[in-house]
């Protein structure tokens, strides 16, 4: 039985006000159900980020609803949406992803410690993610001095480290290689099918898309097609 | 709950010592400062603290005591009439509760002294000089003898007097004094020594007779003063009014009153060391703010991602009032230890002799000696405090508003 994660109903977003308005997104309906790896695709500009900025409650749309679980997001607080994020939801954004000073297992532990986590557990849970992204011989490096494609893992370590029901991942793959690309992709994969994490990916990246299980194309803030990959 | 409070407070401390250490150089700047401005104010507030206490100290030492008791009518007629009874018994018992360095009675009465040569108005103080180790007299230089006891019959000069008069030890002067029945008398005294003061007024002014000597020569058995020394630089609270309820019929008259024009610069140094603690701490404020609004605006983008991740906004707020608060303390130790060591430096005091005529005008002693007074210490630690909640408040609230979509896109 699918069981529906996250549900979009008519939603628009327009920035700006009048004559300079912009429309980023228009009537878009879609639902997530828990499992999912879907890739929202399409051109620069057409509204991916924003998309994935309103699924992921850090975004209110102008027009339309987004429910999560259930609840409608613009029904909650901005307390209660940023304990959502914390609890339910997972970020890797496309740049800047840890904090500088800490080193990748703090930027890890981060997340439970917002959680209110105990140290012990905290500690072990640190290390098992990543020792699981086979990240464990750079952890008490500087997220500075971590290459790229480490940043990325960390960052995706960071985001499953609190067990969230949802991971976004913004353009992901826009500062790797190939190879590092290929990597990541498989390591999602394989969150999403071992650890049953939804996730969902904005990304303009074939490659990417051919990982994933659902594309959704989005062309001047609408979906165009919305198709299971095979 | 204690567990998720712990869990936070960890986090915070922890990228708040490490936000600051990233920008070491400018935080080293301003921690700096801070430890300046606190040494500034500790060490400036002591010697003027000092300065006022010494100024206290020259008025009660210099035979006025912190309180002084008369007959009610005596300030206006300074006369033997004006006085009343010695009970020594009496006033043992009266005082012996309190915390006292001593007491000592007194007859205070204006004389005209009149050498071979020159004639000058003055003060006669009659004293018992077993009673006035709470009072200058104690520890005046004396060249000569002193008083032997309260019915010596001699008399102690000023040297600046015995200059006026061109008389020197051993000779007689007359003493013109308004007897208990308010008639002039005439009463010759062998100066027995001079002594010298700090103050040339005071040795202009005051001389020293046995109190019982004066006594018999006034025909009469009264004193006009009761002065009270407490063991404190200051009245303890409720000092003055314990003493006017033990003394109904007596009129207490404190330092204050007695000296109204210090008592005037008394009060205008604690209004100008609160001043003064102000203007530093305002000025500080603003580096302060200034500080961390930069720290902010370079943080936008880790700001935004933490929000985004779930960080609440107080924790960012309580991220940028750390930081603050960390810089303060460090300051307020740094500060305060830098001050122990200045004053040590300064624990001799500083010499005013070559300012000797302002010196005495201010009733100041020739050396100043800080004082810590630990209320002023308490309000700089308080005002430390404050003052790096105050200057976080603006950027934290910056930081708190960021939306962390567009601080992450910054």
């Amino acid at each position: 039985m699918e069981i529906e994660l996250l549900a979009l109903y008519d939603v628009s977003r327009i920035y700006g006000k009048e004559a300079t308005q912009v429309h980023a997104l228009t009537d878009v309906s879609l639902s997530i159900t828990k499992g999912e790896f879907v890739s929202i695709v399409g051109p620069s500009g057409c509204g991916k980020s924003t998309l994935l900025n309103i699924m992921g409650a850090l975004d209110q749309p102008t027009r339309g609803a987004v429910h999560f679980d259930g609840n409608s997001l613009s029904e909650m607080s901005n307390g209660e949406l940023t304990d959502l994020r914390l609890q339910q939801f997972g970020f890797v954004f496309q740049a800047f992803n840890l904090l500088p000073v800490l080193t990748a297992a703090e930027n890890v532990q981060f997340i439970l410690q917002l959680l209110g986590i105990a140290r012990n557990e905290r500690q072990s849970r640190t290390r098992e993610v990543l020792e699981a992204l086979g990240l464990a011989d750079v952890a008490d490096r500087p997220a500075t001095e971590l290459s790229g494609g480490q940043q990325q893992r960390v960052a995706i370590a960071r985001a499953l480290v609190g067990e969230p029901a949802l991971l976004f991942a913004d353009e992901p793959s826009a500062n790797l290689d190939s190879t590092a690309t290929r990597e990541l992709c498989e390591l999602l994969r394989q969150i999403n099918t071992d650890r049953v994490i939804t996730v969902v990916t904005a990304t303009h990246d074939p490659l990417v898309m051919g990982y994933t299980n659902r594309s959704i194309h989005l062309e001047d803030g609408r979906v165009v097609e919305d198709k299971t990959n095979p | 709950m204690k567990q998720t409070v712990s869990s936070r407070v960890s986090l915070i401390y922890a990228l708040s010592v490490r936000n600051l250490w990233r920008q070491r150089r400018r935080n080293t700047i301003l921690l700096v400062s801070v430890i300046c401005a606190i040494t500034g104010v500790v060490v400036l507030n002591s010697l003027i603290r000092g300065m006022q206490l010494q100024m206290v100290d020259q008025v009660v030492y210099n035979l006025n005591g912190h309180i002084t008791l008369h007959a009610a009518d005596y300030r206006s007629d300074r006369a033997i009439t004006r006085g009343f009874l010695e009970d020594s018994d009496e006033f043992a018992r009266k005082l012996e509760s309190l915390n006292l360095a001593g007491w000592a009675t007194r007859i205070k009465i204006p004389a005209v002294v009149m050498s071979e040569r020159e004639t000058r108005g003055v003060q006669v103080v009659g004293l018992d000089p077993a009673q006035e180790d709470i009072s200058v007299v104690a520890d005046l230089p004396i060249e000569g003898s002193f008083l032997v006891n309260s019915a010596d019959t001699r008399i102690v000069l000023g040297r600046a007097l015995l200059t006026q008069l061109q008389t020197k030890v051993g000779h007689r002067i007359v003493v013109v004094m308004q007897d208990i029945n308010s008639k002039s008398i005439e009463v010759g005294f062998q100066i027995a020594g001079i002594y010298d003061s700090d103050s040339e007024g005071m040795e202009k002014h005051v001389i020293f007779a046995g109190k019982g000597a004066l006594q018999n020569f006034l025909d009469s058995e009264s004193i006009t003063e009761l002065s009270i020394r407490f063991n404190t630089r200051l009245i303890p609270p409720n000092g003055l009014e314990s003493i006017s309820q033990s003394f109904p019929n007596l009129e207490a008259v404190d330092w204050k009153n007695i000296d109204p024009i210090i008592a005037f610069m008394y009060e205008s140094i604690n209004a100008m060391v609160y001043v003064w603690l102000a203007i530093v701490f305002t000025a500080l404020v603003f580096g302060l703010m200034n500080t961390f609004i930069t720290a902010v605006l370079e943080r936008t983008q880790e700001i935004g991602l933490c929000k985004s991740m779930g960080m609440k906004s107080s924790l960012v707020l309580y991220q940028v009032v750390t930081e603050s608060l960390i810089i303060m303390l460090l300051g307020l130790v740094g500060g305060l230890i830098l001050s122990w060591g200045v004053l040590q430096l300064l624990g001799d005091g500083i010499d005013l002799s070559a300012f000797a005529a302002g010196v005495e005008m201010l009733n100041l002693a020739p050396k100043i000696r800080p004082a810590v007074v630990w209320q002023d210490i308490n309000i700089v630690i308080v005002a430390t405090v404050s003052l790096a909640l105050v200057a976080s408040l603006y950027p934290a609230i910056r930081a708190v508003r960021l939306d962390p979509l567009v601080a992450l896109r910054d």
